[in-house]
């Protein structure tokens, strides 16, 4: 038996159904090549509307200005930045299942990669919107380009971690995004060459790159994605980071901490893979792919989800903790007053936020609960829902009662329209992920054939003779020096 | 090759005299250091005796649970290559009931000993007169640092103990001789392993640092300060594991561990020493930006004043190090390298630990390190005695562990 097709039988299958190669083709290109489903359609169209939504409040953002949010003295950033890092961390467990796991050789990265970084993508185009509309006089956009300029000595402010921003999304979009077509060069040139219907080989003619599957072309192609791993791995921690220093670099109680960047990057990957259990439960259910998208698959990503929920605990109490023990007054009073005092505007939020990321997902310590589907798909809206109020609560808490007690009775609620441009970003995102799981293979099918022999169900119960074989013959038969 | 998967270590007649030479060089570096910080009432000498003490027996107790961390984490993890030198971590944190005794003794003759110059809070009259200290005496209370630091080595001695007979029973097959007994096993390594980590992120990741390192700069706080102490324990505790896998190999043990997990294990230290940089610059960057006085008070000494070079050096070796070096797959995979940057590294968060508590107990000058390293070799001799001990009771590989196969084949 060859090196890589032994793994341990303690280890459940990651390809049930007794697959071989040409099965998996034709089970991940079914739902590319067949016209879709009325539900597909219901849902697309669901989308496109709240699309439309989004696109009318940006109008009246736009025409009407930002006066049309109800941004006030104290509260001067508000749904708009909270959804913007909602969105930007959501866009965290794509690059880190492709990048980070392909660097840990997970081999349960396979069945999930494909969705996850294409959502990672969508999730960070609706991220971007946020700060763009924001601008108010969006047509001066380019200003945040630094470039020479006949403005005169007027620069960007390069102190400025807003500005930082833009350099690390945008590096991370990039990154992302060759990343993820990359990967699905093989893919593409496989539906080509599948496809009956002119049109279709001739797209996906001109988007395989004339992929011929030569082993030169594998060849280059597993160089680029480990160099490609390697650089999005700390592109994963950096954007983070840097969206975690636009509030720690100030001196605001409640923002000026700094666990934030580690922590936030923890929170970032928590909600990504909440939302990367949200749409494959869908996903794997209409398209019919529960054998490749397995209990396992979910129960991993359960594990992952209590793992890093703990971790933003603890990063929660440290917070909690040591504003009490700083003894410093403001630091401790946004903290007492503003958060944990369940009577204060606020209170609700904090707990609400408590509740749904550090308390909910401990449930993921059984395995029963890991591998209901039930509970995972509650559990991952849950965990969304508090990692929104995350957010907000480190927003809005923090700057609605400022040092001047008399601006303090000002309470911060959204518009119509900040609630319009909100709901368009879901429905970009989701416009999105339907057409990406109509014109592309939603799983990686050439990585999946890879751990084939290594992991599917009936590859694994041959293993039967290695795994009772003595470690000496074993390592005989097998080992390399 | 057939019976080395048996075979234990035989410590050599020269591994145990360097052993035992180490922790003479170590008992008589701490006794002259005693004497000479002696004399009548003189408090802050003697505040530099024990704060020797403290940096390295804190740090090397941290090194060795780290090695318990990292059998934890890939337990809980379901990693199958580093089984293959699973005995070797497991002899590495088997000395943490050692070391926790040796720093427990320090750390509670610090807390109720008449030694206020290290940790202030300890002393009374000096809490009544200092508003700050008085509000954090919940936290900073003798009876509390008391409790807590027993509990954590006790807890850490005995589920480091569990841990390693659950691996010991293997070796007699019985518990893993049907695939469903393997999963019973597995699942059983799993939930010590969970219960660890939950004590892990109690401790390390929170309190621990907080209580012993943190209060020396009783004033100053930082709410990244126990995960960066987590990170530099970490890496350390990587090459420590490192340097032993290199050293069994050159000594024609093994057999089933090869370039291939070390290549791994160097992937890790890189990995993590980069890791390490972004909690110091996130940490550092926050504080240097805001500029708040009650916060880059901490970092005045260190970065700028007489302990800078030590603070800028430490940076070098922990990071630019390790990264340049380590950045190449050749390097990763040669013994004499990563030997090299394994010491490098355990030196570098050594150094690391001496800036965090120095600063302190010694501001108006750097004391002699001299002495502090012979105090560090000390406990590297009892790392190396403990260690050899445990490595040469049990056979060197866990030949029936349910991944161990994996490992044997495992090409990174």
């Amino acid at each position: 038996m060859s090196l890589n097709r032994y793994e341990s039988q303690v280890r459940e299958p990651l390809v049930e159904g007794s697959k071989d190669y040409h099965q998996i083709t034709e089970d991940i290109c079914r739902p590319v090549e067949a016209t879709p489903s009325k539900l597909w359609w219901v849902g697309f169209i669901i989308s496109v509307g709240l699309l439309i939504f989004g696109v009318v409040s940006i109008y009246m953002d736009v025409t009407y200005g930002i006066g049309q949010w109800n941004l006030n003295k104290t509260v001067g950033w508000g749904w708009d930045i909270t959804n913007f890092v909602w969105w930007v961390g959501i866009g965290h467990a794509g690059t880190l299942i492709s990048a980070i796991l392909l660097l840990f050789r997970q081999g349960w990265r396979t069945g999930v990669n494909r969705a996850a970084e294409a959502m990672t993508i969508f999730a960070v185009m609706c991220a971007g919107q946020f700060p763009i509309w924001h601008m108010g006089r969006v047509w001066n956009a380019f200003f945040v380009a630094p470039y020479p300029n006949t403005r005169g000595p007027l620069w960007v402010n390069f102190n400025s971690p807003l500005l930082w921003d833009v350099f690390a999304i945008s590096t991370y979009f990039t990154v992302s995004l060759l990343f993820w077509y990359c990967g699905l060069l093989p893919d593409l040139a496989s539906l080509r060459d599948r496809a009956k219907l002119k049109w279709r080989k001739f797209f996906y003619g001109v988007a395989s790159f004339g992929w011929t599957g030569s082993t030169k072309h594998w060849q280059r192609h597993e160089a680029l994605s480990l160099v490609l791993a390697g650089l999005a791995t700390p592109l994963v921690l950096s954007v983070h980071t840097i969206v975690s220093f636009d509030f720690a670099t100030s001196v605001i109680p409640g923002w000026h901490t700094t666990i934030f960047p580690p922590y936030f990057v923890a929170g970032a990957v928590f909600s990504g893979f909440a939302m990367v259990q949200t749409l494959l439960l869908i996903t794997r259910k209409v398209l019919n792919l529960e054998e490749y998208i397995t209990m396992e698959h979910i129960d991993v990503m359960n594990k992952v989800i209590v793992l890093t929920g703990s971790i933003v605990g603890i990063a929660y109490l440290t917070e909690l903790f040591i504003a009490w023990y700083s003894h410093v007054e403001y630091e401790w009073f946004a903290f007492r007053e503003n958060r944990v005092n369940l009577n204060s505007p606020y209170g609700w939020a904090y707990y609400l936020m408590m509740g749904c990321n550090v308390l909910s997902p401990q449930i993921f310590w059984f395995r029963k609960m890991r591998r209901n589907l039930l509970v995972t798909f509650f559990m991952s809206i849950l965990v969304n829902i508090g990692m929104w109020f995350e957010r907000f609560v480190i927003i809005v808490t923090s700057i609605y009662r400022d040092y001047l007690p008399s601006s303090w009775s000002t309470y911060y609620t959204p518009t119509i329209w900040e609630i319009g441009f909100y709901m368009g970003t879901f429905g970009l995102f989701f416009t999105c992920y339907f057409l990406f799981s109509k014109f592309f293979p939603v799983i990686a099918m050439a990585e999946i054939k890879h751990i084939l022999k290594r992991s599917g169900d009936s590859f694994k119960e041959n293993m039967e003779k290695d795994e009772n074989e003595t470690l000496e013959s074993f390592e005989h038969a097998n080992a390399h020096h | 090759m057939s019976t080395s998967t048996t075979e234990k270590f035989i410590p050599a007649k020269r591994y145990n005299t360097i052993a035992v030479a180490l922790m003479v060089i170590g008992v008589i570096a701490a006794i002259s250091l005693f004497v000479t910080t002696g004399g009548e009432g003189n408090h802050d000498n003697r505040a530099r005796f024990w704060a020797s003490l403290l940096q390295n027996s804190v740090y090397f107790l941290l090194v060795v649970n780290a090695a318990m961390f990292f059998m934890c984490a890939t337990t809980l993890a379901w990693g199958g290559w580093q089984i293959g030198f699973t005995r070797v971590t497991e002899a590495i944190a088997s000395c943490v009931p050692v070391i926790g005794v040796i720093a427990l003794a320090i750390l509670l003759a610090l807390c109720f000993g008449d030694h206020h110059t290290i940790y202030h809070w300890t002393d009374a009259e000096h809490v009544a007169h200092d508003p700050v200290l008085e509000h954090k005496s919940g936290f900073l209370s003798k009876g509390f640092f008391a409790i807590v630091t027993v509990l954590t080595v006790v807890l850490w001695s005995f589920l480091g103990w569990k841990m390693r007979q659950l691996s010991l029973k293997t070796d007699e097959g019985d518990i893993v001789s049907t695939l469903e007994r393997k999963k019973k096993f597995v699942w059983n390594n799993t939930v010590m392993a969970a219960l660890y980590i939950v004590v892990f992120a109690l401790t390390v990741m929170s309190s621990i640092p907080w209580l012993w390192v943190m209060s020396i700069d009783a004033h100053w706080y930082s709410t990244m300060f126990s995960w960066y102490n987590f990170a530099s324990t970490f890496v350390a505790g990587l090459s420590l594991i490192a340097l032993y896998v290199v050293f069994l190999k050159n000594n024609g043990y093994l057999p089933s561990v090869n370039k291939e997990h070390l290549h791994d294990l160097g992937k890790f230290i890189f990995a993590f020493s980069i890791f390490w940089t972004y909690l110091w610059f996130a940490q550092f960057m926050l504080i240097w930006y805001a500029n708040i006085p009650e916060e880059t008070i901490y970092f005045k000494p260190r970065a700028e004043g007489i302990y800078s070079a030590i603070f800028w050096m430490m940076l070098i070796i922990n990071f630019v190090a390790p990264l340049l070096i380590f950045m190449s797959k050749d390097s990763k995979r040669n013994y004499t390298i990563v030997t090299v940057v394994s010491v490098l590294v355990i030196f570098g968060h050594w150094l690391d630990y001496f800036q965090m508590v120095f600063p302190a107990v010694s501001p108006d000058k750097v004391p002699m390190i001299l002495f502090d390293m012979g105090i560090g070799l000390g406990f590297i001799g009892i790392i190396m005695y403990v260690t050899g001990k445990t490595l040469s009771k049990y056979p060197l590989t866990a030949r029936n562990h349910p991944f161990v196969k994996e490992a044997v084949i495992h090409h990174t």
